[in-house]
């Protein structure tokens, strides 16, 4: 796999068509443009073309205060705002030599996950759409409805939580807050196991996604694939617990790997991951400290020493990344986000050459990718 | 007075009607219109059902503005809709076969209808059946105008000039003539046990057991032919919207489209008419109703509406194939299991008789 074989290079023979998926498609869920060169059903080509959202968001956010840019996080994938926030905080927090309080923390763990939960929820579901299974996308945004309802009992928001401080958040939990998560989460462990076993026994879902687009483990490390994506492939890599952050170290919980690497496995991964997910927001409401939830003092005009960080994290979608350059001033020199839609929407065109265009769906479906994270 | 009473003297009305003169045009166009008029209510019945039926299913509420609490009116507010919308013909496109696509496949549909029989009327030691028309050869006429819908489909994917619209039309023909053979060889098995290729004497032929249990492989090859024939899931490759936009249809609008995502219900709704006649024993009662008078079209149209509703229930529950998986499963399976059916059905058919 090299990078030369994602190109269109030639026009298309007369027993070609060249078939521009996007930049307006339903397969999509941003635009993209996608250009397929396929012989009959078969594709023997594709470029993936991105751009069509870019923002400017690092130039942006060189332009703003540290506080400024908190919000603006959120806006990178809305589905990941928790841990865009989240590593972005633990970026600041380093460059300030500020630790975020415990409770914090642990609530800093609860959103993150329930934010995981909550992306999972739509990836799989949109990619059961794809394959033509509109029900079980009903189900999950259904569930999802639940999760999104817990994040909000939090966060006060749905969508853009803009949740986390530097050295703490922004507020404590509700009242009542332990019985209403333990009930929805009890609901959401039953449904999330009923789907997987009725995803893993119905043969045409079997047909559609075992053996296709086959993403192995060296050609991810490759591509600077992570996430459900690596971990399909059999590599148990997974920042919570590899550069444990925040409180991952005292939580009891599993790296979820399958072997095949195939469409199956990557769905099969989100699935299981649900679970380890709910019992880590479970651990979390037993185990949580009383205390502050936010430092006494919160330094709203932040000016860092010089300096850099690289924060990392375990998003939903894959490793998540932050490079920030402080020069002093009350805004950063330089920012760079490493998101990690753009290494599985890289990954993509290779994985379609000799597929079905009707495979086309299902893997991309699969890498779960966000177009708005990818062009930033 | 009771339905029941209403009902005979309809009927009553009917057969002397035909008594007197059961070959005039004018009875015939009429009854062709109250048909007509049926099946196309039957189509509209189907898209409200699917829509709340499926609903149900996917913990949603369906339709429940339009018309009260459960949206009745839904569909002629959609029909309003599609007919104020802009008609658009690309300019590319090839405007005769564009715009005659939607009119052929409505065609295919109604031309099905009218050699549908609802009953069979005895009187005085004649036989009239409830039908526009009465062939010899119903089932293989019906077959054979169902083949129409394809060139719409053809039509419709070469005339727009559309990439998706091609690609689905291709499909459409290889799964098409891949699934027409294994529906061939079904309705065969039933004519040889029925000795007829009349649906009216198809349907007398089960008055003693119907066929679904005398050839249950039949009704499964029949039933599944029958599901990729009219293009539901797990078959719906052709409009398989996360891949081909809208499929053949995609360059559509307005009433256009309306048309022909109506043609499509049509053929389902014709689809189950003929499940309901050729398998299920049309007009024959359920045993346990014992001596009650139960109108024969009512269990044509109680049994139609039940292969509707596992019509939808099969949409809820499956995801789609892929079309070349769709094209294996109909010439390696779905052949050989055909033809092992009408062995089956030959021999125990020449037992029976």
């Amino acid at each position: 796999m090299t990078h030369e074989a994602t190109q269109i290079t030639s026009p298309p023979k007369p027993s070609e068509i060249l078939l521009h998926l996007g930049p307006q498609h339903p397969l999509q869920p941003g635009p993209f443009l996608l250009d397929l060169k396929i012989e009959g059903e078969t594709i023997r080509e594709a470029e993936l073309k991105i751009g069509y959202i870019h923002k400017g968001m690092e130039k942006v956010f060189e332009d703003r205060t540290y506080l400024q840019i908190l919000p603006l996080t959120d806006r990178i994938c809305y589905l990941a705002s928790n841990s865009n926030n989240d590593v972005y905080c633990r970026g600041v927090e380093e460059l300030l030599g500020i630790e975020p309080t415990d409770r914090a923390m642990y609530l800093r763990v609860i959103t993150n996950e329930l934010c995981r939960l909550q992306s999972h929820l739509l990836g799989i579901g949109e990619f059961t759409t794809d394959v033509g299974f509109l029900t079980m996308f009903i189900y999950m945004v259904r569930e999802r409805e639940g999760v999104v309802s817990l994040l909000e009992a939090i966060t006060g928001s749905r969508l853009n939580h803009n949740y986390a401080r530097f050295g703490g958040v922004a507020n404590d939990l509700p009242p009542g807050y332990k019985e209403m998560a333990l009930k929805t989460l009890g609901e959401l462990k039953k449904q999330v196991k009923s789907h997987d076993a009725m995803l893993s026994s119905d043969s045409i879902y079997l047909r559609r996604t075992k053996g296709v687009g086959v993403l192995t483990a060296k050609e991810a490390g490759e591509l600077g694939v992570a996430g459900p994506p690596l971990r399909a492939a059999g590599v148990e890599y997974d920042l919570r617990r590899m550069e444990p952050y925040l409180v991952y170290d005292d939580l009891d919980f599993k790296v979820i790997t399958q072997t095949d690497g195939d469409v199956f496995a990557r769905v099969k991964v989100r699935l299981l991951e649900m679970l380890e997910s709910i019992y880590i927001i479970e651990q979390c409401l037993d185990q949580m400290p009383s205390g502050p939830y936010k430092q006494d003092v919160t330094p709203y005009i932040t000016r860092p020493k010089s300096g850099e960080v690289y924060p990392r994290i375990e998003d939903p979608r894959g490793e998540m990344g932050m490079y920030i350059i402080s020069d002093g001033s009350d805004k950063p020199y330089r920012f760079r986000i490493r998101g990690p839609a753009f290494a599985t929407a890289q990954a993509l065109p290779p994985l379609l050459v000799g597929t079905y265009v009707a495979d086309v769906a299902a893997i991309a479906a699969s890498m779960d990718s966000c177009t708005s994270e990818v062009d930033r | 007075m009771g339905i029941v009473e209403i009902y005979e003297i309809i009927m009553d009305t009917l057969v002397f009607i035909f008594a007197t003169n059961p070959f005039s045009p004018w009875i015939r166009g009429v009854l062709g219109g109250l048909v007509i008029g049926a099946v196309f209510g039957g189509a509209l019945v189907m898209v409200y059902l699917e829509r709340k039926f499926l609903g149900d299913m996917q913990s949603r509420i369906g339709p429940n503005r339009v018309g009260g609490r459960f949206g009745v009116l839904q569909l002629i507010a959609d029909a309003i809709k599609l007919f104020t919308k802009e008609d658009i013909i690309p300019a590319k496109a090839d405007k005769w076969l564009f715009i005659g696509a939607p009119i052929v496949a409505l065609t295919s549909g109604f031309l099905m209808v009218a050699v549908i029989p609802f009953d069979l009327l005895i009187i005085k030691g004649n036989e009239y059946a409830v039908a526009v028309s009465r062939m010899d050869i119903s089932i293989l006429y019906i077959e054979a105008v169902s083949g129409l819908a394809i060139f719409a489909t053809f039509m419709a994917g070469w005339g727009s000039s559309s990439k998706y619209a091609v690609l689905a039309a291709f499909r459409n023909v290889a799964k098409m003539i891949g699934y027409e053979i294994p529906m061939g060889i079904s309705i065969l098995s039933v004519a040889v046990m029925a000795y007829s290729l009349d649906i009216v004497e198809i349907v007398e032929a089960q008055s003693s057991i119907w066929f679904i249990i005398a050839q249950p492989l039949g009704f499964v090859i029949f039933f599944i032919a029958l599901l990729a024939d009219v293009g539901r899931i797990p078959f719906d490759q052709t409009e398989a919207e996360e891949e081909l936009v809208a499929g053949w249809a995609t360059e559509y609008s307005g009433m256009r489209w309306g048309l022909a995502f109506f043609a499509e219900y049509l053929h389902a709704v014709v689809g189950s008419f003929i499940v309901t006649l050729i398998f299920l024993g049309g007009w024959n009662g359920l045993p346990f109703v014992g001596n009650l008078y139960i109108p024969g079209i009512f269990w044509v149209i109680a049994k139609t509406i039940i292969v509707m509703m596992l019509f939808i229930w099969i949409r809820a529950a499956l995801p789609r194939y892929r079309i070349d998986q769709v094209i294996d499963i109909g010439w390696k399976v779905l052949i050989p299991l055909a033809l092992l059916n009408l062995v089956w059905s030959t021999i125990i058919g020449l037992m029976w008789a």
